[in-house]
C-alpha cells in the first residue's frame, strides 16, 4: 500500500481538523517540506524551527509574517512583527518595560476579578469554556491595558475574529475579514485622536509619548499608523491566544482525566501545566519567514526569497526532542529542549508574563468550577484561522 | 576561566535565568539583571546552561575569560 501524498495545506480541513498527524509525516518525510503548487517551504523538527526562530538574518520578518502576506512582497504596515533589527529592537525596547514578569503582576487582580465574573454568571449545567469564558476574559484585560474603553472591549474580540476567520481552502482574507479590519483600525485611529488630546494612564497614551530612533537616527514619534498597526496587534495577540489555550485546556485534560486530578490534588502544579498546554497543543502553529539568503539545514536547502512556515507547533511534538511526545504529562522534564509555544528569539512572545499568569488564575478558578466535568464532544468546533488553533465552542457538563 | 555574560540589549527581565539558578542571576526590584556570581563551576555549568538555552531573548552567554 502505497501512502497518500503528504501535502501541507494550511488552509485546508484536513489540516483543521487534525495538524498533528500531518506534522508526523513532515517531521519524517520531509524535514524541509517543499509545496511545489505554493512554491513555499517549511520546517517541523525541533532543532530546525528553534534554529530558524534565533536567525533572523536568514528568515526575515519585514515582508510579514503569513503566506498571503510574504508572498505579496510588499512592504506591510509598521508593526513590530513586521519588523527585522534595527527598528525591531528599537519598538521592542519601547514596549517590553510593560510586560516584564514583574510590570505584569499589577494586572493580577483585575484578571481575577474578570475571571470570577465570568465564571460567576456561567450555568454549570450549559457552560460553554470558550464562549462564556476564554472568549470573553483575556480581550478585557489586554484592551483595558492599551486603554480601550470599556463598552468597546469585546468588539475588539469579534472584529479579530472575524479578520482571522478563513473558509477551508481560502488563503488571504475575505470581504468580511477586510471590513472588521478597516472598522477596527478607524477605532483606534479615532480614539488615538481622543487621547493625543486627553492623554489617560494607558498603553496608547505612552506611545503618543514615546520617542523611537528613526532612519536618520534622530528620534522621532510614532504616527497614528504605527500606533494603530500595535494596538491592533496587541488586541489580536492578547486576547485570541489565552482563549485558545483555556479552551484546549479543557479538552485536553478531558482525554487525560489523571493530569487534572493531579492539579486538584496540587495546585503547585498549574504553571507547569499552563507550560505543557503550550507545548502540547499551544495556540499559535506557525510563524511565516522570509529566507533573505539560502538557508542551509541538515536536510537540505531553502533558496533565498521564500516563504518559510516554522511550524513551532510540530516542533513540539518532535520526539527527538522531548521523550513521549505526543503524552501530555504535566509533570514532564521541561529541561529537555526548549518549549516554542510562546516562539523564541527576538520575536518571541511580548505578552509571555501576561499569557502565563492568565492562563495560570484561569485553570485554578476552573479546578473550583469544575473539578469533574465531561466534554459534550459532539458540539465542539473548531476554529479555521490563520496561523492560531483551537476551538470556538467546548460545551462540558460539570459533574456532582 | 569561562564567565556568563548578559547582552542587557537583548534582555527583557523575564526572570527565567533566576528561576532556574538564583544564585547567579538575580532581578532587583527594578526589574534589573545583576550577575551575583560571573565564573562558571563545574558545580554551576549544568544549570548555567540551561539558562542560557532557556532565555526566551538568547541574552545570555558564556565567554571564554
Amino acid at each position: 500500500m502505497t501512502k497518500p501524498k503528504l501535502v501541507f495545506d494550511p488552509f485546508s480541513k484536513e489540516f483543521f481538523d487534525n495538524p498533528f498527524e500531518i506534522y508526523r509525516r513532515m517531521r519524517e518525510e520531509a524535514p524541509v517540506y517543499y509545496n511545489e503548487e505554493e512554491d513555499f517551504y517549511a520546517l517541523t523538527r525541533h532543532e530546525d524551527v528553534a534554529a530558524a526562530f534565533r536567525d533572523h538574518e536568514t528568515y526575515s520578518s519585514a515582508r510579514g509574517c503569513d503566506l498571503a502576506m510574504v508572498r505579496t512582497g510588499e512592504v506591510p504596515q509598521r508593526s513590530i512583527i513586521f519588523m527585522d533589527p534595527p527598528d525591531h529592537r528599537h519598538m521592542r525596547s519601547l514596549l517590553n518595560k510593560a510586560f516584564t514578569p514583574r510590570a505584569i503582576q499589577s494586572q493580577r487582580e483585575t484578571v481575577i476579578e474578570l475571571v470570577d465574573r465570568y465564571l460567576g454568571a456561567a450555568d454549570p449545567d450549559h457552560f460553554d469554556v470558550v464562549q462564556d469564558f476564554s472568549g470573553p476574559f483575556p480581550v478585557e484585560v489586554i484592551t483595558r491595558m492599551a486603554g480601550v474603553p470599556q463598552e468597546s472591549r469585546q468588539q475588539v474580540r469579534h472584529w479579530i475574529d472575524t479578520s482571522l476567520h478563513r473558509e477551508p481552502g481560502q488563503t488571504e482574507m475575505g470581504e468580511a475579514g477586510m471590513k472588521a479590519t478597516i472598522d477596527s483600525a478607524m477605532f483606534y485611529y479615532n480614539l488615538i485622536q481622543e487621547r493625543r488630546a486627553d492623554p489617560q494612564d494607558d498603553m496608547i497614551s505612552r506611545l503618543i509619548a514615546a520617542e523611537i530612533p528613526r532612519e536618520d537616527g534622530r528620534l522621532g514619534k510614532l504616527d497614528d499608523i504605527e500606533i494603530t498597526g500595535f494596538v491592533v496587534l496587541l488586541g489580536g495577540a492578547g486576547a485570541e491566544t489565552v482563549t485558545k489555550l483555556v479552551g484546549n485546556a479543557a479538552v485536553i485534560f478531558a482525554s487525560y482525566p489523571d493530569q487534572w486530578q493531579k492539579l486538584l490534588d496540587d495546585r503547585s502544579k498549574i504553571p507547569a501545566a499552563v507550560e505543557e498546554l503550550l507545548r502540547y497543543e499551544g495556540p499559535v502553529q506557525y510563524n511565516v519567514r522570509y529566507t533573505l539568503k539560502e538557508a542551509r539545514l541538515r536536510h537540505g536547502t531553502i533558496p533565498p526569497g521564500k516563504p518559510v512556515f516554522l511550524i513551532g507547533a510540530a516542533a513540539n511534538r518532535d520526539p527527538e526532542a522531548f521523550t513521549d511526545a505526543d503524552t501530555f504529562d504535566i509533570d514532564r522534564d521541561r529541561s529537555q529542549a526548549q518549549n516554542l509555544g510562546l516562539g523564541y528569539g527576538i520575536h518571541s512572545c511580548l505578552g509571555a508574563a501576561l499569557a502565563r499568569m492568565e492562563s495560570a488564575i484561569a485553570l485554578e478558578k476552573l479546578l473550583d468550577f469544575m473539578p469533574r466535568y465531561e466534554v459534550d464532544s459532539g458540539g465542539l468546533q473548531r476554529v479555521h484561522m490563520q496561523n492560531v488553533a483551537g476551538y470556538s465552542n467546548v460545551p462540558v457538563r460539570v459533574l456532582r | 576561566m569561562k564567565k556568563v555574560e548578559v547582552d542587557f540589549g537583548l534582555c527583557e527581565s523575564n526572570g527565567v535565568c533566576m528561576g532556574i539558578i538564583p544564585e547567579v542571576f538575580h532581578l532587583d526590584d527594578n526589574d534589573e539583571l545583576h550577575i551575583l556570581q560571573p565564573e562558571v563551576t563545574p558545580h554551576n555549568e549544568h544549570e548555567i546552561r540551561e539558562a542560557v538555552r532557556q532565555c526566551p531573548r538568547q541574552a545570555i552567554s558564556i565567554v571564554e575569560d
